[in-house]
Order: C-alpha cells, then structure tokens, then sequence
C-alpha cells in the first residue's frame, strides 16, 4: 500500500464522436473535466491519454486514485455495425428459427418494402439438439449429450464459430438442460466463450431471450479483448484502483461480470446522464422530475421519481432506423426508459413534399455539423436558428473557442426560407417551433403510456442543447418549472461519479398470485441474494451494506403486457405468504389503476418475473459543491455575471431586449426574472418576462414560468 | 408566433399539423392504455381520429390499418345526413356497430362525441375498437348477421353527459364479458376526453374559433399529394381477377376493374362472387378499407393520412355480392375475403407498376387456429393461435418469411402460451420449399405441430384459405405452398372446419408461402446458393424451379467463399 490516500474517482464516457472524462478530488472538494476524440480502433487509447492529462492538469498522481468508472458505446456500436463475432446458436429441436421469426409483425405498415434488422445468427449456424423442458420446469426429453457434442463440433470445425449461445426451450423455469451442454461444449472447447439464455435473461419469452443470448455471445469477444487491454493500459499507468462499469440501468459492475454479459453494458452512456439527473433532482428536492438531454443529433427524454428514474426490462439494439421502433433487436435487458427522438443541435432543417417546413430527423451531427461551425456545413441546423434568433451568442460559443459564421447561417436560412415563401427570422424561429413541438409531442406520448401528466412534474435539462430548447419545451407541455443544473453540458459525466455498485437480477416463474409456490419463490430469492453478495462482495467490503429491493412483473391473467410492481420487503416463507400475497394484490391492482385508469375486479393476478435489485449504496461526491476548476471564480453578488443585454426571440413574446448572464458567476439566492440569458460554457438558457430564475443552493438555475402572466402584455411585433 | 389575423405560413402549417397529429397518436395511447386490450392489441383493429363538423378526418392515429381511420369519417358524414349539426349537444357520445356503416363486423364498436368551443360545435372526436365479446354463436356457423351478435344501430350512450342507463343495461345484459366490454367503451370515452382536450388547447393555443381554415389547408395537401401520385400513373383500366377457397361449394372469385383517370382512381369490382350465408362476406366499408390500404401503400407512403388523401380514390362493389354484402349477411369473418383484395389490386397493376407491387402474400388472408378444451383442472380454457404465413416477394427483395400482412397480428411467444394453456408444442420452423420461386422468392411460410398433452380431447377450430389457391406469383414468379393442416393419424381437416385433437395425438398446420416475383431464370445464383445452405430450400426443388445449370453453378459460387449473413 501506498502512503497516499486515495480520494480521486474518475469518470470516463467513450461516445461515437467524444470521451468525456470527469475527475472529483473528495479531499480537495473539487471536479475537473476533459473532452478529447475518440480513438475508435482501440478506444483505450483516448481513455489513457485523457487520464494522463486530467491528471497532469489537476496536479494529482495517479496512486490517489481510487476508482474509475467506465461507460463506453463499443457494444452498441458493436451491434449497429455488426462488427461481432461468428456465433454458433445450439438451440431446441425444432425451434430454430425463433430467432429469426421474430415477432412476426411489420415494424412500419407505411412501408411496404420495411425489412427486419438482419438476424444476429444465420440459420446455418443454428441447430437444434433433441431436448425439452415443459413450462412447469418438468423434463419431457432428456438432453441428447451427443447431439450437442455433434453441434458444437460442426459449428467450430465446418464453420469456424468464435462464441456459443445456449437457448433451449423454458430454460427460465429449469436451466439444468443449458448448463449441461455448457459443460458438455466447455469440456469439448475450453477457450470458448458460451452465453446461457437462463443466465444473461432467465425471463419467459423464448424469442427475446434468445436474441439476448445471441447478442451476448456476439459482443463479448470484441468486449472482453478491449477491457482486458484497458486493464492492461490503466496497470501500466501505475492505477492501483478498481476499474468498474456502469450498467445500462445505471449501476455499476465489476469488470468480471461485464466481461461475462457485456450485454447488459448496452445503453451505460444514456444511463449516466439519466442517474447523474436523478441524482441533483434528488439535491434539489424534486420528487418528479422529466430529464431532458438534448445534444446534437438526439433528444432524450426520462422520468425520474422520488430520485429513482424508470427503468425497463426491455430494449431495443441495433435498430436499423435509430428513431423506428420494431426496427432493431429486442432484448430482454434492464435499463433506464428512456425515448429518444431526432431532435438535437444538429438537425436539419428543410422543406417538405408539401411545401412545408420539417426539422430533423436528419443531423448534420459533429461533421459538419451546423453552418455556423464553419465546417462546410450547408444545410440550416436547429443551432443555426438559435444562432440567428439570439439564444446563442456568435461571439462566446463554448466559451469563445468556436466563433460562429453568423453571415453564412443568415444565407443558408436565406436560400431555405425563399423555397418556403418566408423571410430568413420567420424560418429560423420556424425550425425552433417546430423542433419543440416534436419534442413535446414525444414526451406526452411516453407520459400518456405510463398514465402521467406532464405538468406534475420539473424539467430539468442538460446536454449541450437542452438548456437552450427548455423553456419552450416546458411552456409547450404547460410545466411550471424548469431546472437547469450547474455545467449542464457536460452533466452525463457525472452520473458515473454518482452511480451505486448495483445487480440486478431476476428469475421467470409465471404463476396466478393465488397459487404461487412461496417456498418457491423464498428459494428463488435466496439464490439471486446469494449471487449479488458475491458479485457485490468488493464493493460492499468497506463496512456498507447490501440494499435490496424486490419487485414482480404482475399482469391479469390472459393479457400479453405486463407491469412491475414493487414487492412488500420481510422473510419468504409459507407462513408470510397469505400477507404478501394480499399486500402483492393490493400493490398490483393500485398501480395497474393509477396507470390504465382502472383495476378489472374480476381478473386474477398473475406473476410472470421475480426481480431482486442489489446495491451498495456509497458516500456520494457533493458535485454542485465542488467548485468547477475549470471556470473563473465566483462573485459574491451577481455585478459580475451581468454580462449586458442581447435582443433575443422568446416564444410566445417575440424579440425581447434579455439581460445576459454569466452563469458561473451567479451566486446561490439571487433571484432574476426573464426575459434573461444564462450562458455558462458549453450552453445557454432563456427565459421570458413570464419566469424568474432563482440560484438554489447547489447552483441549479430553478426557474418558474408564471401561466398568468398575459402574454399579449409583451408582444413586441 | 403568428398572430391571429394572418393567414397560417409553412411553419404554422407544419405546427399545427404536427399538433392535431400528436392529439390522434396521444388519444390512441390512452385507449390502448386504459382498454383490457389483449383483443385490441392482437388484432390491431383500432382507430381514434379528429373530424370536423362535417366529418371530415382531419387527423387520423396511426395505430391499425390506416384506411380504417377513413370509415370512421364517412361514419359520422352519415349520422349527420340523420343527426344534423344542430342537434349534438355537449356531452353526447353516440355508439354503433352496424357492420355496413361502421368498420364491417359486430365486435368493432364505433363511437362518435362532439367537441365544442365557445358554444359552438368545432369537431368530432370518433374511435372504432374490437371488443373481448359481442353476444351471439361463438362459432361461425351463424347464416345471418343476427346469429352474429348483438346488433347496435347508432345509438345515444350518453345524452347531455347523462348516461343512457337503458342502453348500459341492455348491452351488459347481452355480452359474456360485460365489464370487460363495458371497460373497452370507457376506454374509447376516455381516448374521446384527450381529443377533445387537446383540440381545444390547440385553438386556444393558434387563437382561432374553429378548424375551418386548417383543416381545409390539410386536406387540400393531403388531396394534392394523393393526386400527384395517381397523375404519375399512365390512364388505363387495369384488371385482375382471383379465386380463393371460399366455402364449401362455394368458392371466393373476385374480379377486380382499376380504372386511372387523371388524377382520379376508380376500384370496381363487379364481376366478383354473390354474397354467401356464411360469415365471409365483406361489407362495402370494410372492402374500401382493405382496397384503398394497399393502394396507399404504392402511391404516397408515409405521408400523414386525412379526408383529403382519399378524396381521389373511389371504390365500388356490386350490391349483393360478397364485396357488397345486403343486410342481413353474416360478416364475422369478413377478413377472409377482405385481405384478398391487396392481391387483386397488385395483381391489376403490376404491368403498369412493376417495380413496386407485391406478389400474393400467404396471409392474405390471414389463418387462426383455436384451440378449447379443459385444463388439468377440468376449468374450460380457449387460446388462439398468431402465427404468420410467408409475405409475397417485389421487385427488390425475396418476400419476408413467416410475416403478417395485410394485417400486422404476428405471433406470440410459444412459452407464455404453453404456460396457460394445455398445450405443447413440438415444431415452429421455417417450412422448406414454400416460398413461391423467382427472381425474387417468396417468403416462407412455417409449421407448426402441436400436441395434445391432457386427458381429454380438445376441439380446433381452423379458419383459413389457400388450400387449393396457394398465393400466386407475380411478373412471371411462381406460387408459394398451399396451406395446410394434418393430424398425425393422417388425417387432414378442411381449413375452415371443427375437428377434435385427441389426449397424446398431434397435429400440423402448415402456413401458405408467399408468391415469387419475377421468372426463376432471372434469379441471382448467390441467392439461390445462400437459400440451399440455409436450407430454405431442397436440392431436389432448386433444380426444378431453377434448373440443374443454375444450381451446379450455385454450389459452385460457394465453394470458393464463405458469404456470411443474408440481405
């Protein structure tokens, strides 16, 4: 051991286009953070090189620090650009094509020539073996050992698979037949990686289950190749620490447990952002929150309760049309629900067959991005509107290292807005309506299927467009306030700092609530405890302890959807099983009113999934506290953030003289009514006469929109 | 923002489209949401839209089939020629399911409500949903349409908010699931409560008193873009005729007359069968639905659907025939001649549209299978069986393999149906041989054998066609395989037929394959190559469609290579 104290934690995000990386010093109370391009042949390499620099900056050796925590879109990328490895399916006889079948539905019936997204595993390296488990976890055919040693023979010495997936019928009921040919196939080819369906999704549901196995197997080499090099790397840099890894439902894992279902390491960049919202909400004290993240080519959108943002058990990889739902590979996976719709900085603005102006979902993206980058950009971007109506300032863009080519945006809007018979301002304030109100739109849909409504709750936005776009998103959906965290930009970072070691697990056991074997279910729970201590065992050894918490997937008996309901906590037995069975009851018919508007008194419950969620919940970093290294100092009274005023178009009131604010340089209890503009570095937030910004505490803007304030009373045109 | 008095530019345009879009997408939601569902789910037979106060779709959810949307609108049109405007009130919500005026059949239960705005009547809010029961034979042996169920002229389910107390009972009394259906119909009111809602925010919102101008401006586009596409066609009249397996005796014969005048379209389909006394006549309504879908399908795709878009398109069936059904004709199974009609119209028009019909799918129409017994315990249970027959192929690709279409039912997991129902299955796999070969093949169709694991025999009820009028190929593209269903006894049940699956014994039902595009001797040998090795077809029949040259030189092609994935 080293003399030094280890108090630093790193969070690294390897995107498409960036790797972000954030430092908090917990002794120094500080956070510091770096950008720098992603190197997408060995994405290591931009992770070491940023780490080395974060730490030459901030002064700190690398033996003081004690974590990093990593998110990466390797295996998403891995899936969209089918870029895996050859995998081999041994699968039950006569059901090898569920893979392939599917849903058996049109993912767009405008489309009649829409195709699926291709099978992860062609058919000729799918084969069944005589074998069969009935839906009670009975054995109706014993597993044929030879078939299966045939199998894996023809899979790697004909066709030369690199990984197995296992996926037999009912497997989440009994798994004895999938492990019995992993044995057989680890015995056969003990360098193989094999994913079993009953491990990676012991949920009921053949085809999905299947194609999570199929997927695990297919990332997983590229996978485990690429953290063991990082492991390498981060050794050879002299980290002592733990390296871990954020879940797509947000937790985090360790690099064993990534390396055996990378699958579930999916979404663990969208993830991040959505923890680190639920995290300052929480600071915040706001019970009900929609996280809005808006960067440059997507919006994303999630809810966030009691501290807590949805997750769902089920996802989408690999979609061949990022904004088409059906068009991918759906997973039986937990992650954070989240929509995402092509609406960011970078969306195009254009006309359409009717003469009418459409944003998105086309993006410019980074290269070459909107015409105001100067980077050959051609076509009117939603920041180019911003640009031309004021929101954005073409003389301190990302504080003034990008000066913007406001000249070339006003022709680009020119030449669109002749096509549409408008003016250059009309266009451009044009794109921004509308970018708004496809964003609106998506949100009350989401909100609507989980039976909410948007005005009970707080926006709190972040990405590099999000606080630009938030006022009019939330003035469109009628909330009243709006949050806009400190270095909102770069927030997604964070929640790798904030996130908890966690497992989540869950085991398929479909059974009317009635007649549930509850010693059964005692067994089922103990096994998955026993299995999150282990993995949760590094973690939780500093004296923490295990937090647990059950939930079932219930639906009535008969329907094809289900819902999950939190599970009473207390002892699993026969005797408690008349209270829980009532208290599931009651929790069950209660949620499934508050969300379908109404309970069916006649229907009988059913319990499909048993889930168990672990965590350790660990001291957290005091983010907003931290002073922010790389900005100036802040002022004890707003004198110094008053930067002048700026004419800037406001929905609903037109072009308005706003007072222009720096951001970092607003001390906590100042209190300042629209119309107003708070810039920090890497984005900017308006407001109109009809909000009054308030700096809380933790330096969040809270801003509150006042319905009665007339809005004829500041029409200005 | 505009300010009132200007006429709406492209972005207010593009706005407020956008907004009454989102008001249909939001209502459709929540009836999906607050419905029981599983029915409405599976079927997707369900529409919500917005209308003006002359019943004219101004936005139509894009949930179920889009042409759906349409009929609720010449719906309401024909309630207004008996209800005047002037005397829906505030609170009224009015209810039918008259087949040959709503959406063809008695479970869909159509429901119509007015929105009002400053006193006056702006819009209508109108949904159609499938609901868990109607009353009537639960089999399809009714000869006429009162044997069908309980049978709802339009009718006032509320008058004034005031519930009509009269009409709850007589329905509850006459269904076997009445606080299921009863919930259904809450659904659709509550999915009305979000229309009405919406459409009143989105005036306050662009301050004017009505939809007047904006839904003309909607319509108009919609219109103009539909016209457009037809003006791309040459003028002609183009034909087709088809048969199907119909009944007993009494086989489905459709003649099918599409006559491109300018910018008009005119679907005619004299010539075809009379109407039978078995369920499988197809309302006027429900022929313009399943006739207008696939002709949408070719001319705009994509393009958000309104009154306007159909304006050009007319369709027309003889009174009396199975196209064109008279009261009081049995329907139930309406869709076993409906879904045909994508085929006749492509088949029309593939000479002068080549490059973008389909060849005959295998699921139009498409094949249930119900399965009903008692179950370990002796309780009565009944499931249904989803599974997709092969898509027809196109100019641009082999057809998809075991997909639903016209309809978009698919299928549901073998593991949950296994877990509620005494069953078990044995095989679902892609069946060898069936996709219609071509330049493009078919898509396969699959089969399934189930197996009876109880003590006591269960009754199948198999409601298909196809099985002596496979799904045919298209510019030269041969048929795909016939549906089929075979105990293991050898016997094989006619596919619209009652039979009994005994305690241990199994049977197969076989899902058509789609048509294939294009002659055989067109078709890419890699293809051909990547079909043989994955087995999707035999030996022995590659070198009868294709010919022993074509195939030699496939296996050849692959020897050298290891193409890997397909597409």
């Amino acid at each position: 051991m080293t003399e030094t104290i280890a108090t630093c934690t790193i969070g690294v995000d390897v995107g498409g286009t960036f790797t972000d990386l954030v430092l908090h010093d917990a002794a120094r109370a500080t956070t510091r953070t770096g950008k720098l391009l992603t190197t997408p042949q060995d994405p290591s390499r931009a992770i070491i090189d940023g780490i080395r620099r974060l730490l030459d900056e901030a002064g700190v050796p690398i033996e003081r620090v004690a974590a990093i925590v990593h998110g990466t879109t390797l295996i998403t990328n891995t899936v969209l650009e089918r870029t895996g490895a050859k995998v081999g399916l041994i699968t039950t006889e006569g059901f090898r094509d569920i893979l392939e079948m599917g849903r058996e539905t049109r993912h767009d019936t405008d489309d009649l020539y829409a195709r699926p997204a291709p099978v992860i595993v062609p058919r000729h390296l799918r084969i069944g073996v005589p074998e069969r488990i009935c839906a009670d976890g009975t054995e109706l055919v014993p597993l044929d050992e030879s078939a299966v040693l045939k199998a894996a023979h023809e899979l790697v010495e004909e066709h030369g698979v690199e990984a197995f997936a296992i996926s037999f019928l009912h497997s989440y009921a009994d798994p004895s037949h999938e492990r019995f040919a992993y044995e057989l196939i680890r015995f056969a080819y003990p360098n193989m990686p094999i994913s079993l369906s009953s491990d990676v999704a012991p949920e009921i549901g053949e085809y999905e289950r299947t194609n999570t196995a199929c997927v695990n197997a297919y990332v997983q080499p590229v996978v485990s190749a690429y953290l063991d090099r990082l492991e390498e790397r981060l050794h050879g840099l002299g980290f002592a620490g733990t390296l871990t890894l954020m879940l797509s439902s947000g937790g985090l894992t360790t690099l064993e447990h990534a390396k055996a279902f990378p699958v579930k390491l999916l979404e663990s960049g969208p993830a991040a952002g959505a923890i680190a919202a639920a995290h300052l909400a929480e600071l915040a004290g706001e019970d009900q929150v929609i996280a809005f993240d808006m960067g440059g080519t997507t919006a994303k959108m999630s809810v966030v309760e009691r501290g807590l943002p949805h997750i769902k058990h089920e996802f989408e990889a690999g979609r061949l049309d990022r904004f088409k739902p059906g068009s991918g590979l759906p997973l039986k996976l937990a992650v954070v629900d989240m929509i995402e719709i092509g609406a960011g900085g970078g969306s195009i603005a254009s006309r359409d067959e009717f003469g009418l102006l459409k944003v998105g979902p086309r993006s410019a993206g980074s290269e070459p991005g909107p015409v105001a980058y100067g980077r050959g950009g051609t076509s009117p971007t939603v920041t180019d509107a911003d640009l031309l109506t004021g929101h954005l300032d073409p003389d301190n863009f990302l504080g003034g290292e990008l000066t913007l080519g406001l000249p070339k945006v006003r022709e680009a809007f020119e030449r669109l807005a002749e096509s549409l018979g408008l003016d250059a301002e009309r266009t451009a304030s044009g794109a921004l309506e509308i970018v708004t109100e496809n964003m609106a739109a998506a949100t009350r849909v989401h909100l609507s299927e989980k039976g909410r409504d948007p005005r009970a709750y707080a926006l709190m936005a972040f990405g590099g467009a999000g606080p630009v776009h938030a006022y009019t998103l939330a003035k469109s959906l009628k909330m009243s306030r709006l949050i806009v965290p400190m270095g909102a930009g770069v927030l997604s970072a964070y929640g790798f700092l904030v996130a908890d070691p966690a497992v989540e697990d869950v085991r398929g056991y479909a059974t009317p609530l009635g007649d549930a074997d509850w010693a059964k279910v005692g067994e089922l729970y103990r096994e998955m405890e026993s299995h999150a201590t282990s993995l949760l065992s590094g973690a939780a050894s500093a004296g923490t302890e295990i937090a647990r918490s059950r939930s079932v997937d219930m639906r009535y008996l008969g329907q094809g959807f289900e819902i999950t309901v939190p599970m009473p906590g207390g002892r699993l037995s026969a005797a408690s099983a008349g209270r829980l069975s009532e208290e599931l009851r009651h929790r069950f018919t209660r949620e499934y009113a508050a969300v379908f508007g109404r309970a069916l008194p006649e229907g009988t419950p059913e319990v499909t999934n048993w889930r168990l969620t672990s965590t350790v919940p660990k001291a957290v970093p005091s983010l907003t506290d931290a002073s922010h290294e790389q900005g100036g100092d802040s002022d004890d009274n707003d004198r110094g953030a008053w930067r002048g005023k700026r004419s800037v178009l406001i929905s609903g009131f037109g072009i308005r003289e706003a007072d222009v604010y720096d951001r970092r340089a607003l001390a906590p209890g100042s209190s300042l009514r629209g119309p107003a503009v708070f810039e920090e570095h890497e984005t900017s937030c308006a407001i109109g006469p009809d909000a009054v910004a308030f700096v809380d505490a933790h330096r969040n803007l809270v801003i509150d929109i006042d319905y009665a304030t007339r809005i004829d009373q500041g029409v200005n045109s | 923002m505009a300010v009132a008095d200007q006429t709406p530019d492209a972005v207010d345009l593009e706005v407020r489209w956008s907004r009454v879009a989102a008001i249909t997408d939001e209502a459709a939601t929540t009836l999906l949401r607050a419905a029981f569902s599983t029915i409405i789910r599976e079927s997707n037979d369900y529409t919500v839209v917005l209308m003006d106060p002359a019943g004219r779709t101004v936005a139509e959810s894009r949930a179920g089939i889009p042409a759906f949307a349409a009929l609720i609108g010449t719906l309401t049109a024909r309630l207004l020629e008996v209800h005047p405007a002037e005397t829906w009130h505030e609170g009224d919500v009015v209810i039918t399911n008259d087949p040959w005026i709503a959406t063809g059949h008695l479970p869909d239960i159509a429901m119509i409500s007015p929105v009002f705005y400053g006193g006056a009547l702006v819009a209508f809010a109108g949904s159609a949903a499938h609901v868990p029961d109607i009353g009537g034979t639960a089999t399809l042996g009714a000869t006429d349409l009162m044997a069908e169920g309980l049978f709802i002229p339009p009718i006032h389910l509320y008058r004034d908010g005031a519930r009509n107390e009269g009409v709850v009972a007589l329905l509850r009394a006459n269904v076997r699931l009445p606080v299921q259906v009863w919930g259904d119909l809450e659904a659709q009111m509550a999915a009305h409560e979000v229309c009405r809602r919406r459409a009143v925010e989105l005036l306050d919102d662009i301050c004017e008193p009505d939809f007047g101008p904006l839904s003309n401006a909607l319509h108009a586009m919609s219109d103009r873009s539909t016209r457009t596409a037809i003006a791309a066609i040459p003028d002609g009249v183009y034909r087709s005729s088809l048969d199907a397996d119909g009944v007993e005796g009494r086989p489905t014969h459709i003649e099918c007359a599409i006559t491109v005048e300018g910018e008009h379209i005119e679907i005619d389909y004299a010539g075809s069968s009379p109407q039978v006394g078995f369920a499988t006549n197809c309302t006027l309504n429900y022929t313009t639905a399943y006739s207008v879908y696939p002709l949408k399908l070719l001319l705009d795709p994509g393009s958000r659907t309104n009154h306007g878009s159909y304006r050009s398109i007319t369709v027309k069936a003889p009174e009396g025939s199975i196209l064109n059904p008279v009261f009081p004709a049995p329907v139930l199974a309406r869709h076993l001649t409906g879904h045909l009609l994508s085929c006749a119209i492509y088949r029309a028009l593939a000479d002068v549209l080549p490059d973008r019909v389909l060849a005959d799918s295998g699921g139009a129409p498409a094949m249930r299978v119900q399965f009903a017994g008692r179950d370990k315990s002796g309780a009565p249970f009944a499931a249904i069986l989803f599974a997709s027959a092969g898509m027809g192929a196109c100019a641009g690709h082999d057809g998809r393999s075991t997909t639903a279409f016209p309809t978009n039912s698919g299928s549901g997991s073998i593991e949950a149906l296994e877990s509620t129902a005494p069953l078990l299955f044995r095989r679902k796999e892609f069946r060898t041989d069936s996709g219609g070969a071509g330049t493009r093949r078919g898509g396969l169709g699959q089969d399934i054998e189930i197996v009876n694991p109880g003590d006591t025999p269960l009754r199948v009820a198999l409601l298909g066609d196809r099985s002596s009028h496979p799904a045919l190929g298209i510019v030269g593209g041969l048929p795909g395989a016939p549906a089929h269903a075979e105990y293991d006894d050898g016997t094989v049940p006619a596919l619209k037929s009652l039979s009994t699956l005994e305690p241990g014994s199994a049977i197969t039902i076989s899902f058509a394959g789609g048509g294939g595009y294009g002659p055989p001797s067109g078709r890419d040998r890699t293809a051909i190559a990547e079909d043989l090795r994955a087995g999707l077809i035999t030996g022995a029949a590659a070198i009868r469609d294709y010919g022993t040259e074509a195939v030699t030189a496939a296996r050849c092609s692959t020897e050298n290579e290891d193409p890997e994935g397909r597409d």
